[in-house]
């Protein structure tokens, strides 16, 4: 029975880190419009002043995954430094996707709240 | 968290997967791309921040991370596995099998012969059902039968006249070709002596139809049937191997064909088949005009165009042949309709009923030997469960873990294909030479080829689809801490998926017990059949047909003129001991006849067969005389009008009589009679001067029907079958019996020669020795299964319980008694299958009992065989891991997991 929690938890943590820097990337587009891979984690780095300390690489870990689910598009352009740049958008699909998973993370959020202040007051 | 419905997510990425695999490295150039470019910008930054730009690369990467993680990463996301981790794969599954070879060559035997058996048998089916004919268009290659509305489904008249097929060829819509042959019986005279060829006319563009040129020469062109062309015919594969050695010289050289010399042009390839026609003779058909233009003689063939349905081609067929029947009425039923069949549907037929049943069986046999792999796997799997465990502790992901397992069964799947080919080829081999040769087209031959090599190869990877996914998925599944905790499931039983391996056992029995009783209900048969007392002793006896210039040999003094000193030659050859002739061969007599008996009140069912005989007939084939005597040398030369009847014939006429000097008279008789001689002389009566002991006459499996002999001179119909008894080897006679024959009239030639036995077993017994061959290997395929199947589910069960089994000697039990315990579990699933098998045997026996001779479907003896020989073999299956279990040392395996 306690294994099984263990095993469990385990998976879910890493998934909830993950899930929550695809939904930030998500939403980081939808704010902003089209942008490349530089500037999605300096976006990230500036709204999460600097609380967020994340491998960049990581970022284009979850841009692949978003691909891969069609809620982003790439296409290549050229960057504000005249380079060669892969620049992001959100899909239809990536929209509604956004509007499920902050709605998801919004009740969520309000569970675990309030489910922390309870063990607070103890 | 960021997640879809999840089926639906995985399969976007699984065709990014595909997308990505496809792509290739220019995905690989791009993401460094992508990645060098952020790299630079963050440097950039830093250096605004004010680093040095080598201190500026230098935090770059530390913020960015490990790049080739990345790309790795990247890579497991955006393509298949590479070919390098599969390889990796591939040669940790070699080394695993090549450590535990005992498992691996038990597979591989199993999986061989399963899938070498259903490899053979498709072998089979490719080549007689599905291409049988190697000539164009071959699938829409049909004949028309004219199907009267009184006949049954399968009758119908396929002959027609040159007129017939004329009208056919010009005014049907539905043909891209047509074409026409008929049987010409062809003697070939050369210096020695004469042949006989099976010969066939062919209509023009005969070659042209089928598609093939001639392997040597040229095959005939439109110039060579017009009337007046220099005689000249093509012959067929065979004949020229058997009969000139495959001679060369005789391309281009003229041989006397039924008087004429004609110029043999070509040889057709193997594979041409055309009418079964040794020789092939150009013909221009002419509308009737021709004295015997009108026999209905004529074998038709078209091709439907591509597009036209059978119905169609019917319909049109029929209209012409409306229009026929007006012009020839005596020809067509008074109502009817033109049927088109397949060619090859005639030499097929049922046979194709049985060959789809045998796919079925061999299937379930694959089916069997794949359940059986499955189980030795699983069984094989709990040995590996820390392995399986520490690899996932260690990080390796489910689908790697089955990926791995299932490289495994892939191996043991094409290493069993491979094996299987093998088995296939070796059994086709026998398959072939057991095989029936009027039950397929001479045009297939049967063989391992392309289509049946990838039909194995798909075999292999869906038995390994089919055994090893199962295991894959189950030892995958584990948790790994209760595997990694060295402790938990000692005790036996509560596996999922028991009853599973268990039912597999049962049904394996079944399907085993089953195919051995067929065959051993087959076997029976067979020997019954051997022992069907023939009534005459076939050993050392030569037999031929003769076949007589029809000019030369016409009355019934002329026949007797060549057969006196014929006989007399023969006799004097060195090794015959005595000859004599007939009109027809055992074991089947075609002639009958409507028979009286003088004094008696004629029946409408009194019926005989009849045989015209020398004198010698009897002694020569060993026929006992019951009562009286054989004919004297006299009465034959004379013709006398005296008989020799079979026992049938006095129990079933002249009961309670005394049959010698009793008269009959034969209906038939008078009207194949020598219209030479006196019709008066026929029409008498024939004495009775002796009874002979019963002789098969309408095949092994028919009882037997009255027969009455008289002498041949009686009449010159009918065909003329040379005998000799020899004292060596009848297969030797051969030569010196047609150099007999030829001294006697250099224009007759043989028809057939062989020994008497050969022909037995060519004709009688080769059909139910194909069904029991076939059988018994199946059944003997069946046995190794099913005794692998119980052997692999005990050995599993043993293992599981080795801790259980542990504990019980440590608390005492007897070596016996866990002997006991482990082979009566084994038993138990054998005695259920048995149970199984008995009862499919029985609703199966009503399906066989027709084709057995002289044993029941339920034949105790049979049964009781085949049932102790399933359960000593089971035994065995049981008793080595029960031994193993027994010899289980407490400590041990009290420690072991």
């Amino acid at each position: 029975m306690l294994k099984d929690m263990e095993g469990t938890m385990d998976i879910k943590k890493s998934e909830v880190l993950q899930g929550t820097l695809d939904l930030m990337i998500l939403k980081t587009l939808h704010a902003l419009g089209s942008m490349h891979g530089f500037g999605i984690a300096r976006r990230i780095e500036q709204v999460s002043r600097d609380i967020l300390q994340l491998n960049e690489g990581t970022v284009y870990t979850s841009l692949l995954r978003l691909q891969q689910q069609g809620w982003i598009t790439a296409e290549w352009g050229t960057s504000e430094n005249n380079r060669k740049a892969k620049f992001y958008s959100i899909t239809k699909r990536g929209q509604k996707q956004l509007e499920l998973e902050t709605e998801n993370w919004e009740r969520i959020s309000g569970v675990i709240g309030r489910v922390l202040r309870l063990e607070g007051e103890r | 968290m960021m997640t879809s419905s999840s089926s639906q997510s995985r399969l976007r990425a699984f065709a990014a997967k595909v997308r990505g695999f496809l792509g290739g490295r220019q995905h690989d150039d791009e993401f460094d791309d992508e990645v060098q470019a952020h790299l630079q910008l963050l440097a950039d930054k830093f250096v605004q921040q004010g680093l040095s730009t080598k201190d500026a690369a230098a935090a770059a990467r530390r913020q960015f991370g490990n790049t080739t993680l990345l790309q790795e990463d990247r890579r497991e996301m955006q393509t298949l596995p590479s070919i390098e981790a599969l390889w990796l794969d591939l040669r940790y599954a070699l080394r695993t099998l090549w450590r535990n070879r005992g498992f691996a060559m038990v597979s591989i035997a199993t999986l061989g012969l399963g899938i070498g058996a259903a490899t053979a048998i498709f072998s089979v089916i490719d080549n007689v059902l599905l291409e049988p004919f190697p000539y164009k268009g071959a699938d829409r290659i049909v004949f028309p039968r004219i199907h009267g509305a009184q006949q049954s489904q399968d009758e119908g008249r396929q002959g027609y006249t040159a007129a017939e097929v004329l009208q056919f060829a010009e005014n049907s819509h539905v043909f891209d070709g047509t074409t026409a042959a008929a049987e010409d019986l062809v003697l070939y005279k050369h210096g020695g002596g004469t042949e006989q060829f099976d010969g066939a006319r062919v209509t023009p563009g005969t070659f042209e139809f089928f598609g093939m040129p001639a392997l040597h020469g040229r095959v005939l062109q439109p110039s060579d049937y017009e009337p007046g062309a220099p005689p000249v015919f093509v012959m067929r594969y065979k004949t020229w191997k058997e009969r000139f050695n495959g001679d060369l010289s005789i391309l281009n050289q003229p041989l006397v064909l039924n008087g004429t010399a004609r110029i043999l042009v070509g040889i057709m390839p193997p594979r041409f088949g055309w009418y079964e026609a040794e020789v092939l003779i150009p013909e221009k058909l002419t509308p009737g005009a021709k004295a015997g233009g009108s026999a209905i003689e004529w074998f038709f063939v078209g091709r439907l165009k591509p597009g036209v349905s059978s119905q169609q081609a019917e319909s049109d067929l029929t209209v012409i042949a409306n229009g026929l029947a007006k012009i020839y009425p005596q020809d067509y039923p008074t109502h009817f309709n033109v049927k088109l069949k397949k060619l090859g549907d005639t030499v097929i037929g049922h046979f194709e009923a049985t060959l789809y049943t045998v796919l079925a069986a061999v299937g379930l046999l694959l089916l069997i030997a794949c359940s059986n792999v499955a189980n030795l796997m699983l069984a094989r799997a709990t040995t590996r469960e820390k392995e399986f465990a520490l690899r996932a502790a260690l990080g390796a992901q489910r689908a790697r873990l089955v990926r791995l397992l299932m490289v495994e069964s892939l191996v043991l799947a094409i290493a069993g294909a491979a094996l299987g080919t093998f088995v296939a080829w070796g059994g086709l081999k026998l398959l072939v030479a057991a095989m029936p040769q009027n039950l397929i087209p001479t045009e297939s031959v049967i063989e391992l080829n392309g289509p049946v090599l990838v039909f194995t190869l798909c075999i292999a990877v869906l038995t390994a689809l089919i055994f090893g996914l199962a295991p894959a998925l189950q030892s995958s599944r584990r948790d790994l801490n209760d595997s990694l905790r060295d402790s938990g499931k000692g005790v036996s039983g509560g596996f999922r998926g028991r009853w599973v391996r268990d039912t597999v056992v049962v049904m394996e029995v079944a399907l085993s017990l089953t195919l051995l009783i067929g065959a051993g209900l087959l076997i029976r048969s067979f020997e019954a059949l051997r022992q069907v007392r023939l009534g005459l002793q076939p050993d050392h006896v030569f037999q031929t047909g003769l076949v007589l210039p029809a000019d030369r040999y016409k009355t019934s003094e002329q026949v007797t003129e060549f057969v006196r000193p014929l006989l007399a030659r023969v006799k004097f050859l060195p090794g015959v001991v005595d000859a004599g002739e007939s009109n027809a061969l055992p074991p089947i007599n075609f002639a009958a006849s409507k028979m009286e008996i003088s004094g008696k009140t004629p029946q409408d069912d009194w019926r005989v067969l009849f045989q015209n005989v020398s004198e010698e007939y009897f002694r020569v084939l060993g026929i006992n005389f019951k009562q009286g005597r054989s004919f004297s040398e006299a009465e034959v030369n004379d013709a006398r009008k005296v008989a020799v009847v079979n026992e049938t014939f006095v129990r079933k006429y002249l009961p309670r009589e005394n049959p010698i000097g009793q008269r009959v008279r034969l209906a038939s008789l008078e009207t194949s009679a020598d219209p030479a001689r006196d019709a008066n002389d026929a029409r008498e009566w024939f004495e009775i001067v002796g009874v002979v002991g019963d002789v098969t006459n309408s095949g092994l499996q028919v009882p037997i029907e009255p027969e009455v002999w008289t002498p041949y001179t009686i009449t010159a119909s009918g065909p003329l079958v040379l005998f000799a008894r020899t004292s060596q080897d009848p297969g030797t006679m051969m030569n010196a019996v047609q150099q007999a024959v030829w001294a006697t009239d250099s224009g007759v030639a043989l028809a057939f020669p062989s020994t008497l036995e050969d022909r037995f077993n060519k004709y009688v017994y080769a059909g139910p020795k194909f069904g029991f061959l076939l059988m018994t290997i199946f059944g003997c395929i069946g046995l190794v299964l099913v005794t692998v199947g119980v052997y692999s589910v005990l050995a599993y069960s043993t293992t599981r319980k080795t801790h259980e089994i542990g504990i019980r000697m440590a608390l005492g039990a007897e070596r016996g008694h866990v002997l006991g315990m482990v082979v009566r579990t084994g038993l138990r699933l054998v005695v259920a299958g048995m149970a199984l098998g008995i009862a499919i045997s029985s609703v199966l026996g009503r399906i066989i009992g027709n084709q057995l001779v002289g044993v029941t479907a339920y034949d105790p003896a049979t049964l009781a065989a085949t049932m102790l020989l399933l359960m000593l073999t089971a035994a065995v299956a049981c008793w080595l891991p029960a031994r193993r279990a027994a010899r289980v040392n407490p400590t041990v395996a009290l420690r072991y997991q």
